[in-house]
């Protein structure tokens, strides 16, 4: 796609002074969309420190069989809190802040459609953060009861729990904010002439994302507030002893779950199609199917809940219906993996680190896709269900699919964001140290779980000792591994070669054409694209 | 666009073709062309329903 645009502002300083507050007034009054961005991604990458730091006392506990480091309930504590941060405090959050500072600078737009919603929506997040990690501090500990919340733990714990819960709610409200301002700013803030079928694929991506947000976040409130009237208000919506069902919470949350997933994934794969056409040098292949595929997802999405709790109980024919829809979506995700290798087919391709860590998704999250394939089938699910076989599943999907791309993703943005390039040889070190260890750490796990060792335990049997030690150094090389990243962006922030407007040579679209570091504002005269 | 509107036909096979991934260019460009969102949105979630009560059909078919 060729755009061609006007801008009128290069002349602009990066603040042009009408008043705005300053020091830490600035960031809490903020309606600009840059600026949010940016509170998204640090809130990210502290939340990335804090649940990351909760994996290595999880990994290090696992590192012999017996009891060792923490008393098991504190085991429980930090395998919750680590899938809740992970997946409401750092995944999320990161593509918010991606959405808030890319969408506007690739269609064209002066900023969002609502910039104090969107402050609005930012801040809650802390708060929502503060009451998970509050937890830790009360009577009783932590929330134990996994990410997933299932009653009866999550209607027999104590105070924490209740945190968790309204974290949960604050988390939603804020979601569907961002949900909004990002709909209403593609629908209608886009520049001349960037007709819906011209927009980059990441805009295209967090679209359909935003509409998935939308349709599953309030089931996701519904399920945790009937968790709390079942905790004080008498009612028995998952208490048998009063008419209720338990397995009704895994249906309500998984129905919100399974569109999670690809909540998670598809800004990702929106992030990758920007980035392997731009150091493949060759358009997209197959821009529309990729649209397509990423609409098929999404539909799909939302039929395949039951996958997740096929061992719970239900008649033969429902295992079968979720079993043929989950295989199904290998479908439009081959596409877009078929598209990305075509697009690299005979490109010119070189190999700085956001192209690194975009290969290094399409490889890798593949093996998570065809683990999960294996996981769909009723009959094996059955033998690995709540085994590490799952753990290394969406481990693939979730480390080397969502966060390698919003790794790749910072690399890819950061010289348009901070003005300079970052240093490619601690990028390239960053990226070999973490896709060896994050290899050594989840591939093993696959052995464990088809051996049969369960997740969610804090000790296991003697003979899964040495994959689990190996595991466990591959987490620690891959946890530490991170602080290269966090240098390489305060040094970049701080200094280095200066970035030109167009930062790659093979990058294409409207965020190219404004001048690096991004102004404060731009597009204030909306670009004409051809 | 000075072509004519696209028949539901039109948007059914379009739907059909995307929920397999793929799109012949110059069929691609017509659908671009004639179709509204509108169209798109109500097929896709008509198919939708469809591939549900196809699935529910082969499961009958397995199971029943």
């Amino acid at each position: 796609m060729a755009h061609d645009a006007t801008h009128a502002h290069d002349a602009i300083p990066a603040h042009d002074g009408h008043g705005q507050p300053g020091g830490i007034m600035r960031w809490l009054t903020t309606t600009n969309h840059k600026d949010i961005g940016s509170l998204y991604l640090w809130f990210a990458g502290t939340m990335f420190l804090v649940a990351g730091s909760f994996a290595l006392v999880i990994r290090a506990e696992l590192f012999q069989p017996g009891l060792q480091v923490v008393h098991p309930d504190f085991f429980n504590q930090m395998t919750t809190l680590h899938g809740l941060i992970m997946v409401f405090g750092v995944i999320m959050p990161a593509w918010a802040g991606f959405a808030n500072w890319q969408i506007p600078l690739m269609i064209g737009a002066p900023d969002m459609a609502f910039p104090r919603m969107n402050n609005w929506g930012f801040w809650l997040l802390p708060v929502a953060g503060f009451l998970l990690l509050l937890g830790l501090f009360m009577p009783g500990g932590a929330a134990a009861g996994g990410w997933t919340m299932y009653p009866p733990l999550f209607v027999q714990g104590g105070i924490s729990y209740d945190l968790t819960i309204f974290a949960i709610h604050i988390l939603g409200a804020s979601s569907i904010m961002g949900s909004i301002n990002i709909i209403t700013t593609v629908l209608n803030m886009r520049a001349p002439g960037m007709t819906l079928m011209k927009m980059p694929l990441f805009v295209w991506t967090w679209l359909i994302t935003a509409y998935l947000l939308i349709a599953t976040v309030p089931v996701l409130a519904g399920a945790v507030t009937m968790l709390l009237t079942d905790r004080h208000f008498d009612t028995h919506f998952f208490n048998p002893a009063g008419g209720g069902d338990p397995v009704m919470f895994q249906h309500i949350f998984w129905f919100f779950g399974h569109p999670e997933v690809y909540i998670l994934i598809l800004p990702a794969f929106g992030v990758v199609s920007q980035i392997i056409p731009t150091f493949a040098r060759k358009p997209l292949f197959g821009y529309a199917s990729m649209v397509y595929a990423t609409a098929s997802i999404a539909i799909l999405s939302f039929i395949v809940w039951a996958h997740h709790m096929f061992t719970v109980g239900m008649p033969a024919a429902a295992q079968l219906f979720f079993m043929y829809s989950t295989m199904l979506i290998a479908v439009p995700t081959g596409v877009k993996v078929f598209n990305w290798v075509a697009t690299m087919w005979k490109g010119s391709m070189t190999f700085e680190t956001p192209m690194l860590f975009a290969i290094a998704f399409v490889c890798l999250f593949t093996i998570g896709g065809f683990s999960g394939l294996v996981c769909a089938m009723t009959p094996v699910d059955i033998q690995i269900h709540d085994t590490y076989y799952v753990v290394a599943h969406f481990h693939y999907v979730l480390v080397s699919g969502a966060l390698f791309a919003i790794i790749a993703g910072v690399y890819y943005w950061l010289p348009k964001w901070t003005g300079h390039m970052y240093d490619e040889k601690l990028g390239k070190l960053h990226f070999w140290l973490s896709v060896i260890s994050m290899n050594v750490t989840f591939f093993p796990m696959h052995f464990l779980g088809l051996a049969g060792m369960p997740r969610r335990y804090a000790d296991y049997a003697l003979q899964f000792a040495e994959f689990n030690m190996i595991a466990s150094i591959g987490a620690f090389i891959f946890g530490f591994s991170q602080l290269i990243f966090l240098a390489v962006i305060i040094k970049a922030i701080r200094g280095g070669r200066k970035a030109s407007d167009q930062v790659w040579e093979g990058a294409q679209g409207l965020e190219w054409t404004v001048p690096s570091p991004a102004p404060y504002h731009t597009f204030e005269t909306a670009p004409v694209v051809k | 666009m000075a072509e004519r509107r696209g028949s539901h036909w039109q948007a059914a096979r379009a739907v059909f073709w995307s929920f397999f991934g793929v799109r012949k260019k110059s069929h691609y460009e017509q659908d671009a062309g004639r179709l509204s969102p509108a169209q798109v949105i109500v097929a896709g979630l008509v198919a939708a329903a469809l591939l549900v009560l196809i699935l529910l059909g082969i499961v009958w078919l397995v199971a029943g």
